[in-house]
């Protein structure tokens, strides 16, 4: 186990490097100078230009811009903002707990309402709460992620206050407010975030179970007389949930790297749109260095799921066995 | 200050806005009829205050106003670029000179008095005795110095955070050595504590107006020098409101009127900036109630008016009278490139120019809000001369009559002209609007849109033969409507257009001190511009704005500038639970 965790780090290396170039060589390929920008639709300052372009190392071969960039993300420096002299680091420190923050919460409400009501509508397949399940489902499915958001907005923010007189509400917007503590604010975004994905496990969970339970050995275990509470938990959730558990996991790597509708629609202050209006500005420090740090996350979390399979699964096994 | 400048981020804003267009339209309708309903139906649930209050005339005391702004670059006066930073800055800050918002003129703020030399200069400013910056320590005119100086080395002492605006500051003699040796400017010179001398380069009798802007602000050294870092996130001005904690991005900016300011006292305890990635949610946080000013959406400009009401001036918010349409220093335009061989013609120019029906561009795709524009110099302005370009005016037949006489006869032997334009800025719409205009003439069109850096690109190297353009004032002055957009030497001149005789009239006006006779002369000057068509002025950028129904007196001028000085909030009625 020790080598197989050692031998997927040391893979890392190739993938951040590949990563760190496909990212550079693109950016350089996207017309658009990032200082000029600075200007917006006014003529800049020939003095100012060449001042910011020689800071930022922009007027440099690309090849050397890259040896230089990697040379001091090694150090744990990834430079600063084009557009507003920040560093990366301090922006990346700033808006990312709030990006892990909203993907707990998510992922939350996926594993609780979509694992759920995935086996109850597995235990109770075609009766009415089946059928209520595979009708949301498939609406959550077919809806934009932002429409959803604007309708709870509304329904929850506007609404609401005004039908009961700004006594019973949510937030709509944001992260902090004096009126609600901080929880709070997270609702209305984790459910909307969350909505496709929920939908989703609901689905695998349902399927799965469904295939499990007539397995033979679920069979032999009731055989045994154990109580069905026994056999679901003892033995059909085991198998069941293997790639509820995959798709899950790899939904919390997408969601870590960012969500840009919702953290549009609900104000809410994460990296996603912080890359998302990087690209715009063409600021590449903060696109790279902020992409490069998510891509490391999900290289991580992808990690941690491998190795947890070979808990879920005894059957999974990554000894060196296979030569 | 330029339309979209702080950019691509408004710009993505408004794309997003574009695909959810329809479903806004059905909400904001289901969202009236509940209002509708709520007021019918709940008695006593919602108070609507411009019913049951008689505007008292004494302005209340007290309250914080929220503010709609979208993530500023900068709030430090030395790189404050757009309208957003400048707007916290403003507050935070006094320039040497303000704007009024009503009159159009310039009135002192930190500066009591001021008097040029004779060809305008030398110009003496006279401080307000007894101003303190928020830490206590006291205005002078070294602050002013080191403030000036701040910005016009920086180029050479910050070179990665140089100043975008420094700009502003180069009619000052040594600006240029200033940003590339990093000495600091001969022409800024403090006579005494309370005596600042600027000397420029060359004649302008504007120059009180340019001074207004925020990047005219004092700063204090110690404080800047302490903490560059800090200082950045939480400025210590010498305005009328302090920071209240450190700007915390991507989420507000606070400010709180300070007790001892030098100047009257805002009727109001603070200003909450709220920021948001785009209009869409802060309008809908002002629906909920918890913003207290914000942007209107497109496509929900008329539903608000039936909601809200319409300001009476178009600049001022009151109860009951809550959403701006004012027009704005700031205008939309068609530039022609000039050196192209087919728009080199002015007789073309002028054709396509008069051929294009401006109403129903501001009716149907501005919703009204705009008006069309008659002059390259916006309405509301000082000095605006109403009808002075006239190849504005729609004239389909004079148009025929000037394309055949140019050799092209119902646009036979034109070869298809091309239109540039940026991409997710809603300039779709006017363009396929011009072009079935232009089709009247026989003319075909086909359409380039580019990514916003692009389009600026091909503009600004003239690789264009038509392409939308828009320019906002940096000072409401005709100066600068004209100078940097037509003087034959100036990079911001898109069109190309070069009349040596116009450079030497824009010089002559710049010399002019007599103000009436300054503005003569550039009325004169755009009458010359004109008669060259070298761009088709198309509608003036208007407010679409809205105010909560608590706001008094508060004024968003035509620069885009929330004057939080006389605002006054109606204070809450006992909550109706």
């Amino acid at each position: 186990m020790g080598q197989y965790i050692l031998r997927r780090l040391l893979q890392f290396i190739p993938v951040f490097l590949g990563v760190t170039l496909v990212l550079f060589v693109l950016t350089r390929v996207i017309p658009g100078d990032p200082v000029k920008l600075l200007a917006g639709e006014r003529s800049q300052d020939p003095v100012v230009y060449e001042a910011i372009t020689k800071a930022y190392g922009l007027d440099k071969p690309i090849l050397v811009q890259y040896v230089n960039y990697l040379g001091s993300i090694v150090k744990g420096d990834f430079g600063q903002s084009i557009a507003t002299s920040r560093e990366v680091t301090t922006i990346f420190k700033e808006k990312y707990p709030y990006t892990v923050k909203l993907a707990l919460a998510a992922i939350f409400v996926e594993i609780i309402i979509g694992i759920g009501a995935g086996v109850i509508s597995a235990l109770r397949p075609y009766s009415f709460l089946d059928a209520l399940v595979t009708l949301s489902t498939s609406v959550l499915v077919s809806l934009p992620v932002f429409w959803l958001g604007m309708l709870l907005q509304y329904f929850f923010g506007i609404w609401l206050k005004r039908w009961t007189g700004a006594t019973l509400y949510l937030p709509i917007s944001g992260a902090h407010s004096a009126t609600f503590p901080d929880w709070v604010h997270l609702i209305l975004p984790a459910v909307t975030l969350a909505s496709v994905s929920t939908a989703y496990a609901a689905r695998i969970m349902r399927s799965q179970l469904l295939e499990v339970q007539g397995q033979d050995y679920v069979r032999t275990a009731y055989a045994k007389g154990l109580s069905s509470r026994a056999v679901l938990w003892g033995h059909s959730m085991k198998n069941a949930l293997i790639p509820v558990v995959t798709f899950v996991a790899l939904d919390l790597g997408a969601m870590l790297s960012g969500a840009i509708l919702t953290e549009t629609v609900f104000n809410w202050p994460g990296i996603g749109y912080t890359i998302f209006s990087a690209i715009g500005k063409r600021d590449w420090p903060v696109v790279i260095g902020s992409t490069i740090i998510v891509t490391l996350v999900f290289m991580v979390i992808n990690l941690v799921v491998d190795i947890g399979y070979a808990f879920l699964d005894p059957r999974i096994r990554y000894d060196e066995s296979k030569a | 200050m330029l339309p979209y400048g702080p950019g691509t981020v408004r710009t993505a804003g408004k794309e997003a806005g574009v695909l959810t267009y329809r479903f806004r339209r059905t909400i904001a309708t289901a969202v009236v009829a509940a209002m509708v309903l709520s007021v019918l139906g709940l008695v006593g649930c919602q108070p609507a205050g411009q019913g049951d209050g008689e505007k008292s005339d004494e302005p209340a005391k007290g309250g914080t106003m929220t503010f709609f702004i979208v993530e500023p670059a900068f709030i430090d006066p030395y790189n404050a670029q757009e309208s957003e930073g400048v707007q916290v800055v403003q507050a935070v800050f006094d320039s040497l000179t303000a704007i009024d918002p009503i009159s159009g003129k310039a009135i002192p703020a930190a500066a009591a008095s001021w008097e040029p030399n004779a060809d305008a200069t030398v110009w003496t400013f006279k401080l307000v005795e007894g101003a303190k910056f928020h830490d206590g320590t006291p205005v002078t005119a070294k602050d002013f110095v080191y403030a000036f100086n701040r910005i016009a080395t920086s180029p050479n002492k910050i070179p990665d955070a140089a100043s975008e605006i420094a700009y502003h500051l180069s009619p000052i003699k040594g600006f240029d050595e200033a940003g590339e040796k990093g000495t600091d400017m001969a022409g800024v010179k403090a006579i005494d504590d309370m005596t600042l001398e600027i000397t420029l380069s060359y004649s302008w009798g504007d120059f009180a107006y340019v001074l207004a802007h925020p990047a005219f602000g004092p700063v204090p050294q110690a404080a800047v020098e302490k903490d560059p870092k800090a200082f950045a996130d939480m400025p210590v001005g010498n305005g009328p409101f302090k920071m209240a904690e450190p700007w915390k991005h991507d989420q507000y900016v606070k400010v709180v009127a300070d007790p001892d300011y030098y100047g009257d006292k805002p009727f109001i305890d603070g200003v909450d900036f709220t920021i948001f990635k785009d209009e869409e949610t802060a309008f809908r946080e002002f629906q909920a109630g918890t913003v207290d000013f914000t942007e209107i959406p497109q496509g929900q400009i008329q539903t608000s008016i039936e909601t809200y009401g319409e300001s009476k001036d178009g600049w001022t918010v009151n109860p009951g009278e809550q959403v701006l349409i004012g027009p704005e220093a700031a205008i939309y335009y068609y530039s022609f490139n000039v050196a192209d061989p087919v728009m080199k013609d002015v007789k073309v120019r002028q054709a396509l120019s008069m051929a294009i029906n401006r109403q129903a561009l501001a009716d149907t795709v501005y919703e009204g809000t705009r008006e069309p524009a008659d002059s390259f110099i916006p309405k509301g302005m000082l000095g605006y001369e109403p009808g002075i370009w006239p190849e504005t005016t729609y004239d389909l037949e004079g148009a025929k009559k000037l394309l055949a006489e140019a050799g092209y006869p119902e646009g036979k032997g034109l070869p298809e002209i091309k239109i540039n334009f940026n991409t997710g800025g809603g300039h779709e719409k006017p363009m396929e609007l011009i072009s079935s205009d232009w089709a009247k003439l026989g003319i075909k069109t086909k359409s380039e849109g580019l990514e916003f850096p692009q389009h600026i690109d091909k503009m600004q190297s003239h690789k264009y033969q038509v392409g939308r353009a828009g320019w906002i004032a940096d000072y409401p002055i005709m100066d600068n409507f004209t100078y940097p957009e037509f003087l034959s030497t100036s990079a911001d001149n898109w069109s190309g257009f070069k009349d040596l005789e116009v450079d030497a009239a824009l010089e002559k006006a710049r010399a002019t001190i007599d103000e009436d006779a300054r503005i003569k002369a550039y009325q004169d000057i755009e009458k010359k511009i004109a008669a060259a068509s070298p761009v088709a002025p198309l509608v003036w950028y208007a407010h679409r704005h809205v105010g909560s129904e608590r706001l008094n007196d508060f004024v968003y001028d035509n620069i885009g500038l929330g004057h939080f000085e006389k605002v006054w909030l109606t204070p809450e009625e006992p909550a109706s639970k």
